[in-house]
């Protein structure tokens, strides 16, 4: 059931390709507004780097958030698989996982190219990648829970921002710390162990909240 | 042990003042508008007043329905 | 004894009438106008412990070593930062338990618990620019307790608007629950990774916003001052709590019943 649902998510997604490009476009429009705004500077720019990735990667996590439900919802599919025998918490399992591969993957492949932009060393860049990638995930399950609260709700995309950008603030501070780490010199680990430790509890608790919050939405 | 503070604390006058008054404005601003706010349902609900006796808003309520 | 058997059912039916009265105050038709009586009893208290604090707090608390007369602000700063982090948890239980047991009276606290929290944050934020500025010399510091509050007061924000977004009541009393106990999980997860943060950008010696060394004066006007905002919220959220009532009961036939 868990595969069929990623399945069907993916090729959902696939047939609205456009969705997944305008996710990377904006990620690698708003990391290059940064150097436009504070000046080409190349050292500069390399301490803000990690900061200014991370962030554009929280945002662009955020705009396709909206369609993580909402597609569903709006063809009535999602109250059908509410009433599947098959728990909740994994049909929101599925769908999250599908949508990290969507729209967030993409994400974790692109930014080390981005990261070129702003001088980043080689060992700098594969932090880079690692972060994102262990961290990607906590964005895709906390954003669920946003998700599912503001199902059908007027001021969509603000809304969900203003709920879940708070908390991922931990995920930012972790992902964005071990790269600054790893440019600074000293170890990353620390940092990408609390986001390892983070993301694991995302995972035992997102689905459950983002289940209870469907039915909250859906009565 | 009473001493009697300088009103301008030191020269930190406008920093302390300022806090409290800024606390006060919010603490006034906070009753004021659920006063507003009072008024504005018991307006409401005179108009329509088959819905809520006065007897409610009085409070002088002493007994539940089954 | 002989009197065992009908003294332990009268003890039984005593114990039920209380059960049974005070479960009725969960109704919020009976509840209001006992809020009402309330409220007098916690809000002139209220007033009376604030001009006292006050008194204490600047005329027989001595300045302070370090920062002179400028550190006098922690007696509404402090209270009002204690008072945003014990309302978000009072307001993430009160919406718990109205989700859990199907409690709408719960759940109207739970609405009214979060405006006078947010409104405490906010205190705490302004009061401590206000603090920060002659002691460290610019309005706001990114140190760990300001920006763990800044954010206290995005968690606010999200609750209150969220509910505020949602049309029907009962889905906004539900969705707002699980924001709040998901906030209130978070809180020790984010406030952890504040602190991290703090002591990886500055030199571990350095402590913004350092308290001043608290003297048995300071710390009775603090204790007062916090006393003072605890009778003061629950005055004020009960007032409040009386708005969301009528606000939400006015049409439902147990108003028009009770009135008759």
């Amino acid at each position: 059931m868990l595969r069929w649902l990623v399945w069907r998510d993916l090729t959902l997604a696939w047939r609205r390709r456009a969705d997944m490009l305008s996710t990377v476009f904006f990620f690698v429009i708003v990391v290059s507004l940064f150097p436009l705004g504070i000046g080409p500077e190349m050292q500069l720019l390399r301490t803000i780097a990690p900061g200014v990735v991370w962030v554009a990667a929280l945002l662009a996590s955020m705009l396709s958030l909206g369609r993580l439900f909402a597609n569903d919802y709006q063809d009535g599919t999602l109250e059908q698989l509410l009433l599947t025998p098959q728990p909740l918490f994994l049909v929101v399992l599925g769908k999250t996982l599908a949508h990290w591969i969507v729209a967030e993957v993409p994400l974790v492949l692109i930014a080390p190219l981005v990261g070129v932009q702003f001088d980043l060393s080689r060992e700098t860049l594969w932090i880079l990648f690692a972060s994102l990638l262990v961290g990607t995930p906590i964005l895709s399950l906390i954003g669920s829970v946003g998700a599912a609260l503001t199902l059908g709700l007027r001021g969509g995309g603000v809304l969900i921002s203003i709920l879940v950008l708070p908390l991922y603030i931990p995920a930012l501070i972790f992902g964005a710390g071990a790269v600054e780490a790893s440019i600074m010199g000293t170890s990353p680990s620390p940092h990408l162990s609390l986001l390892g430790a983070f993301a694991i509890v995302s995972l035992l608790f997102s689905p459950w909240a983002a289940a209870a919050a469907l039915r909250i939405s859906l009565e | 042990m009473m001493n009697w503070p300088d009103l301008s604390m030191g020269g930190y006058g406008f920093y302390i003042w300022g806090s409290y008054l800024v606390s006060l404005v919010a603490i006034v601003w906070e009753v004021v508008s659920l006063k507003q706010r009072k008024k504005a349902i018991t307006q409401q609900q005179q108009q329509s007043s088959n819905s809520v006796p006065a007897s409610v808003l009085r409070g002088s309520i002493n007994e539940t329905t089954s | 004894m002989a009197g065992g058997n009908p003294n332990k059912l009268a003890i039984r039916n005593r114990k039920l009438a209380i059960n049974m009265n005070l479960y009725k105050y969960a109704s919020p038709a009976t509840f209001y106008p006992l809020a009402g009586k309330m409220i007098p009893w916690f809000a002139i208290p209220a007033a009376l412990l604030f001009a006292t604090g006050l008194f204490v707090g600047f005329f027989i608390a001595p300045p302070d070593f370090q920062q002179g007369e400028a550190y006098r602000i922690i007696f509404i700063h402090v209270p009002a930062a204690w008072m945003g982090m014990l309302l978000y948890v009072l307001m993430a239980i009160y919406a718990g338990v109205g989700w859990a047991f199907n409690a709408r009276l719960s759940s109207m606290m739970a609405s009214s618990l979060a405006v006078t929290g947010a409104m405490f944050t906010a205190i705490s934020l302004i009061t401590g620019a206000f603090w920060g500025k002659p002691t460290w010399g610019t309005w706001w510091v990114w140190d760990a307790r300001m920006t763990s509050t800044l954010i206290l007061m995005f968690l606010y924000i999200g609750f209150i608007s969220l509910q505020a977004a949602i049309d029907d009541p009962r889905r906004a009393d539900r969705a707002g629950a699980v924001l709040a106990l998901v906030g209130v999980i978070n809180i020790p997860i984010i406030y952890f990774s504040v602190q991290w943060w703090n002591t990886l950008h500055q030199g571990a010696t350095i402590r913004i916003l350092q308290k001043p060394t608290i003297r048995g004066s300071m710390l009775a006007a603090l204790l007062i001052m916090l006393a003072a905002c605890w009778l003061y919220s629950v005055a004020v959220v009960l007032i409040r709590l009386r708005c969301i009532i009528l606000e939400r009961e006015q049409n439902t036939s147990r108003f028009a019943e009770v009135g008759v």
